[in-house]
């Protein structure tokens, strides 16, 4: 038997208040984010196969590693358990082409987290999406990495082998008014691996809307925002403008609404700041794409509105007055 | 623990808890060998009128640590003082720690004075006798320079998560209420009474003879200054001009004035590990160990003890914790229900600026917080609009005590404003 502790000998827990949590924690924001991404992801590699798989998983791991190694050198406690690296990495994949060299795949993972995050003290803390930033400087840098056409050009589609977008730049709307939406939204078109596939990006989006841990209010007023832009467009010029829905189903659109304007630290808090800084998104996509040099305007434009969300959080209620009393 | 709703897109939200239909009594808990009372006003030692350790006291007598008349405990129980200590509250405030070997027959002796004092209820009397109260009733607005209070507002209605203790006394209690509420109105002059209460106990407070409110079910909704807020639309009641008293309080007045004793039994909500509630009836001054002995839920190392709420409340480090006279509930939790604290920085996901209650960006506060910059917290980010709930902590993906670092803020900026003056 043993001897009966006396209640001066416990030694309890002392904390602060509150003493109870609704037990989130960012690690299961970031496992239900790539739960969602595995959708279109998954439907990327039955598309492009083993090419686009490497690309994935070498992205998913090089992310961890810079990670680590960026705590290691801040000595810093090791931070990816909370899922954040591998969400980068992850979201990183989605944009890339199946056929990415090895070598650019860990130059953007690095780019991603160490100049898109780490420098700014980790999570949290970085004012840009740390994937926009390493798409861009990609971009950038190495243009002929995202020639969407040239990349896929071993492979045999059983649709039009031609990235939309670039159809529509090249050629003007004409020569895209033979592709179905349906054909699009079922992934039937050239582009990254974790991009094309809309049912696969609807279904993922709407499961981490619902479950809240991305916010509604900033997808769908980025999905308004293209659609309303791009409809202006389309009803004043028809013929050198693509529709609506078009825009909403190519390029980066789904995947920027869902999974890159929505991160975080980069994001707006406030109802009506994240209804301006989504629509301010679609708007500037679809200005870069009709009007811009480039391709496809959803990076720059995710850059853009992470500039200015600083500014528009600053739009808030006012907090209620108070009479204080010191006794 | 509560757990965040599956449907994320809605704002989080809490409910209080309503008191079932059928409660069992109260369990009746008789304090072991000693009790501990708290003064708060620091230990004067040799001055005049002061206790002293060997004393003897009787059963509602008061005691005095500093000389100073109007601070003081009233012994539930007849004893002897063993020893009297400083004893540094959460936030530094200074206070006595009396402790008192209660005698085998501990209503033998009883103090009188009251009963003379009782006849004719005025404000003095009230500050003089019914500061230890059950539910600390609070008559200093009343004479605070400048404040002209035209009404009272009687809470039937708990101030924090998983607390009955309000509830039960105006579901059991509510012709000592109607007392109550007749004898402050009588030593206030202010005939401007509302009682709130929660939804399902609007047919029983409707005998009280007071204005009836009902509160929300939702926390906070019965904060202090949202009530207020709330009423205010259609009552014209400012912050300036109300007093708020809890309808435990209001029913010990009551009692007070009935059978001319003070009475010194605390009604408390003990949170059971399993989270399941048990009312508990003990004298003020009962320690922890004696009430949790008695209801079975003996911590063990590693758990954790709270006095008072789950969301407000504060942990205690030892089991001679007494309860106070505003201990409405006792929480006990299993060190495996514990949610501890990180050191992960804030990522910014704006649960905390949806659940505010009063607007605080607190996302961006508890970043001026963390960099020391009090300042600029309290002129830009509202700092001292804070009401104190806890609810951006109870969110908190990062798991940031947020709460604390308010506290702290508060408190560091308080220190600053007043070493200015």
């Amino acid at each position: 038997m043993p001897e009966q502790i006396k209640p001066e000998q416990i030694k309890l827990t002392v904390s602060h208040a509150p003493f109870l949590h609704n037990g989130s924690r960012i690690s299961k924001k970031s496992y239900n984010i790539i739960l969602a991404a595995m959708i279109p992801v998954v439907a990327g590699i039955l598309q492009y196969g083993m090419p686009a798989f490497s690309v994935v998983t070498l992205a998913v791991g090089s992310a961890m590693f810079w990670e680590v190694l960026m705590n290691f050198i801040t000595r810093r406690s090791v931070s990816i358990g909370d899922g954040n690296a591998a969400v980068i990495g992850l979201v990183f994949a989605m944009l890339l082409p199946a056929i990415t060299p090895w070598w650019a795949v860990i130059t953007g993972t690095g780019l991603a987290v160490i100049i898109g995050k780490q420098i700014y003290g980790g999570i949290g803390g970085n004012p840009f999406n740390p994937v926009a930033v390493a798409m861009v400087i990609l971009m950038l840098s190495w243009k002929d990495l995202f020639d969407f056409n040239t990349a896929l050009v071993n492979y045999s589609f059983s649709f039009q082998p031609v990235y939309p977008l670039v159809l529509l730049k090249s050629f003007g709307v004409e020569a895209v008014s033979g592709i179905s939406a349906a054909d699009l939204f079922m992934g039937h078109q050239v582009g990254g691996i974790g991009s094309t596939f809309g049912l696969g990006l609807v279904i993922a989006g709407v499961y981490l809307m619902v479950r809240g841990y991305i916010r509604w209010e900033i997808s769908l007023s980025f999905l308004a925002g293209i659609f309303a832009t791009a409809l202006c467009f389309h009803l004043s010029k028809p013929d050198v403008y693509a529709s609506p829905v078009f825009h909403l189903l190519t390029g980066y659109s789904l995947v920027g609404a869902f999974f890159l304007a929505t991160e975080d630290s980069s994001s707006p808090v406030g109802f009506l700041p994240m209804l301006i800084y989504g629509a301010l998104g679609g708007i500037l996509t679809v200005l870069i794409r009709n009007i811009g040099a480039h391709i496809d305007g959803v990076v720059y434009a995710i850059l853009f509105i992470n500039l200015v969300n600083p500014l528009i959080d600053k739009i808030r209620p006012k907090a209620s007055k108070r009479v204080i009393y010191y006794a | 623990m509560i757990k965040r709703s599956f449907f994320g897109f809605a704002r989080p939200s809490l409910s209080y808890e309503a008191i079932p239909e059928t409660q069992p009594e109260p369990v009746v808990v008789v304090p072991r060998e000693k009790i501990v009372l708290f003064i708060p006003a620091p230990c004067a030692g040799d001055a005049e009128g002061c206790a002293k350790p060997g004393d003897e006291v009787a059963a509602g007598e008061k005691i005095v640590a500093d000389g100073n008349d109007a601070v003081y405990a009233i012994s539930p129980v007849a004893g002897t003082i063993t020893e009297m200590t400083g004893f540094d509250g959460i936030k530094g405030n200074r206070m006595t720690a009396v402790s008192i070997d209660v005698s085998k027959d501990s209503d033998s002796k009883t103090d009188d004075g009251f009963k003379t004092y009782g006849q004719s209820p005025t404000l003095e009397t009230a500050a003089t006798y019914f500061g230890f109260l059950p539910g600390k009733p609070d008559f200093t607005p009343f004479t605070q320079p400048g404040r002209k209070i035209k009404s009272i507002v009687v809470m039937g209605v708990d101030r924090d998560l998983k607390c009955i203790t309000n509830q039960h006394v105006i579901k059991t209690a509510i012709v000592s209420v109607k007392t109550g509420i007749e004898v402050l109105r009588k030593i206030t002059g202010i005939q401007d009474v509302i009682l709130v209460v929660p939804e399902n106990l609007l047919q029983v407070a409707g005998s009280a003879g007071a204005s009836i409110k009902a509160a929300g079910s939702q926390y906070p909704t019965a904060h202090p200054e949202l009530l207020l807020k709330r009423l205010g639309a259609d009552e014209s009641l400012e912050p300036e001009s109300s007093v708020f008293f809890t309808a435990e309080s209001v029913a010990a007045l009551g009692v007070a004035y009935n059978t001319g004793r003070i009475p010194s039994t605390k009604l408390v909500t003990v949170v059971k590990k399993d989270g399941s509630l048990r009312l508990v009836s003990a004298p003020i001054g009962t320690r922890f160990s004696d009430i949790l002995a008695t209801v079975a839920q003996m911590p063990s190392s590693g758990d954790r003890v709270v006095s008072g709420g789950p969301l407000t409340g504060e942990a205690v480090y030892t089991l001679d914790y007494p309860v106070m006279p505003d201990t409405d509930t006792i929480v006990v939790q299993n060190s495996g229900d514990i949610v501890h604290v990180s050191d992960t920085p804030c990522d910014n996901c704006g649960e905390c600026i949806r659940v505010c209650p009063v607007n605080v960006p607190v996302s961006m506060l508890v970043r001026y917080i963390e960099a020391g910059e009090y300042e600029t917290a309290e002129e830009k980010m509202d700092l001292m609009a804070c009401i104190e709930c806890g609810f951006c902590s109870y969110v908190c993906e990062s798991r940031i005590p947020i709460f604390q670092y308010i506290r702290l803020a508060k408190h560091a900026v308080a220190g600053m404003n007043s070493a200015e003056e």
